[in-house]
């Protein structure tokens, strides 16, 4: 019982719960005083402690019930917002995701959702699942694309949504998307985005992760020296679920904005990455369409088109006299490259239009009304 | 009775724990209610921004739930939320650093100052002391003030110190040894012959 009767150190005393109750409440239950008074040495010491103890005060800072009781309602609040996604955070609690993100806010891209998919070229185990099996699990008929230059090719699907293809890297997707769910097969590195269609899911698959979206944008990647999966989530709600080739349980992860998460493939296990700049390569990887804003104030048309040229890599061919005093205010963040034209085509005038062929687009247009 | 004590509350936060896991609002509400206070106050000595760290307290909170059936069950689980709170406004940072595009800094810094019980104070010699000490606390580096906040103020262990500062058992023991050898140096009095004695003893 009489541990303190070894006490040498302050240490000791300082550590001791009891004893800091006796000197910063005045609760006395062990008899402290008494025991203190015993010896002149020890009295000493528990001096020395007792000043030290009244020198290390923490300033509490009172947090009244009421705050506390606030404080918890915003916590449910958060809790709901992550498990239902971005349709409550439109409606509820837009200014707590405001207050989380706000210091990243101005360097947020445009609505994206950023999906990068690591590949491991080293040796391929039983659980590993390859893009090759993949398509062959699929009866749609599909199209494959492959980027063998050295540039990013765009590819507009039948859906409107468009891919935009980095070298090295090939997809494979159906002609027309039947059936209620849209799916397309990723080997290496894409950014897309996505036409909005709920009733319609975009189902992306690479490797042993199945990601699935509503409609919105994000990044594949898929470098072939990475052993693990990951995906990256700008804004909206993304579902991350392992495929059942590799016979793991299916266990479903819901991404909201700015968050992560690290498939391990070496284990099948997930790890989720609350904050997507805690990882390096994942802010390194930051794309030209990413950092490039869509939002337009009174800009130049040919602007524009500048910005659409160096974000999509394409060559935009348009009647530059014709053009050259049209301005437009849209915000064409959360659209698909064709959307983004059309939207722009619309703006200018009736008798505007685009044709789209490779990573060529021509403009049609008599000027602006 | 004082092991009697600490082990009613740590069975509390374990049962806590253990209901919440089980999808519990109601122990979820109860251990948020008692350590949220604690947790802004830790908080606030890394980071000036209040609200920052409210955020970063609820997120973790919130994490805890959302996760909460593929959680380990902590030792402590004290030490286990101020761990989370420190990690997250370190992250906070790093991100915010990376977005400024300023080369991210190693580890966030324990701002805090102690300050002086006045109210059990009532003589003059004791009061000057008392700050005379206080200041020799706070001219220390963060690091080891933040050790010794952690295991006296907080009341962890060395060991729960040591996870928290991602240092081995005998750094964290050293953090808080040179801490107090600091003012036992310094404060030239009675202290250091004291010092003298017990080091003899043991």
């Amino acid at each position: 019982m009489q541990k303190r009767n070894h006490y040498t150190e302050l240490e000791d005393f300082l550590a001791d719960k009891s004893f800091q109750l006796w000197v910063l409440s005045k609760i006395d239950e062990q008899g402290w005083e008494e025991w203190t008074l015993e010896k002149q040495q020890r009295a000493k010491l528990v001096e020395d402690a007792r000043l030290l103890l009244l020198a290390m005060k923490v300033p509490a800072h009172k947090i009244s019930s009421s705050e506390i009781t606030a404080a918890l309602q915003s916590t449910w609040l958060k809790i709901e917002v992550k498990e239902n996604g971005s349709k409550t955070i439109k409606h509820n609690s837009v200014k707590y995701l405001k207050q989380y993100w706000a210091g990243i806010a101005a360097s947020l891209f445009f609505g994206l959702i950023s999906l990068w998919f690591y590949n491991n070229q080293f040796n391929i185990n039983h659980t590993d699942v390859t893009y090759k099996e993949l398509i062959e699990e699929n009866s749609e008929g599909l199209v494959e694309q492959t980027n063998n230059s050295n540039k990013p090719q765009i590819i507009t699907l039948s859906d409107g949504s468009s891919v935009l293809l980095q070298p090295d890297s090939k997809l494979s997707y159906p002609k027309i998307f039947a059936g209620n769910e849209r799916k397309v097969y990723l080997c290496g590195e894409g950014f897309f985005e996505i036409s909005k269609n709920p009733k319609k899911p975009f189902i992306v698959y690479a490797n042993e992760i199945i990601t699935k979206v509503v409609g919105t944008s994000f990044r594949v990647r898929a470098y072939s020296d990475h052993p693990n999966v990951e995906v990256l989530v700008r804004t909206g709600k993304v579902k991350v679920s392992s495929n059942e080739l590799t016979g793991n349980s299916k266990q479903e992860i819901v991404l909201l904005p700015n968050e992560a998460l690290r498939f391990l493939r070496k284990d099948l296990s997930f790890n989720i990455i609350t904050n997507i700049t805690e990882d390096k390569t994942l802010v390194s990887n930051v794309g030209n369409i990413e950092q490039l804003s869509f939002e337009f104030t009174d800009i130049p048309v040919v602007q524009i088109f500048k910005t659409i040229e160096q974000a999509y890599l394409v060559e935009i061919d348009f009647p530059k006299d014709k053009l050259k005093d049209c301005h437009l205010t849209t915000s064409l963040s959360d659209q698909p490259l064709s959307e983004k034209l059309k939207i722009i085509c619309k703006s200018i005038g009736n008798d505007t239009s685009f044709e789209m062929n490779g990573n060529q687009i021509v403009i049609t247009s008599q000027g602006c009304n | 009775m004082k092991t009697q004590i600490l082990t009613i509350k740590t069975y509390d936060d374990h049962k806590l724990w253990r209901k919440l896991k089980a999808g519990d609002e109601k122990s979820f509400s109860l251990l948020f209610e008692k350590y949220y206070g604690d947790l802004i106050n830790y908080g606030n000595s890394f980071s000036p921004f209040a609200e920052k760290v409210q955020d970063c307290v609820q997120d973790v909170f919130a994490d805890i739930w959302l996760y909460r059936e593929s959680l380990q069950e902590p030792n402590v689980v004290k030490a286990y939320l101020l761990s989370s709170v420190r990690k997250r406004i370190a992250r906070l940072y790093e991100r915010d650093h990376i977005f400024r595009k300023i080369t991210t800094t190693d580890s966030i810094e324990f701002l805090f100052d102690f300050s002086i019980e006045y109210e059990l104070i009532d003589d003059e010699t004791t009061a000057e002391r008392v700050l005379y000490l206080n200041k020799l606390l706070n001219d220390l580096p963060s690091r080891q003030k933040e050790a010794l906040f952690l295991r006296y103020n907080q009341g962890l262990s060395i060991e729960q110190v040591a996870e928290m500062l991602d240092v081995n058992y005998q750094s964290a023991n050293n953090l808080l040894y040179r801490g107090l050898l600091k003012l036992r140096k310094e404060w030239k009095g009675s202290f250091s012959i004291l010092v003298l004695l017990s080091s003899g003893v043991l």
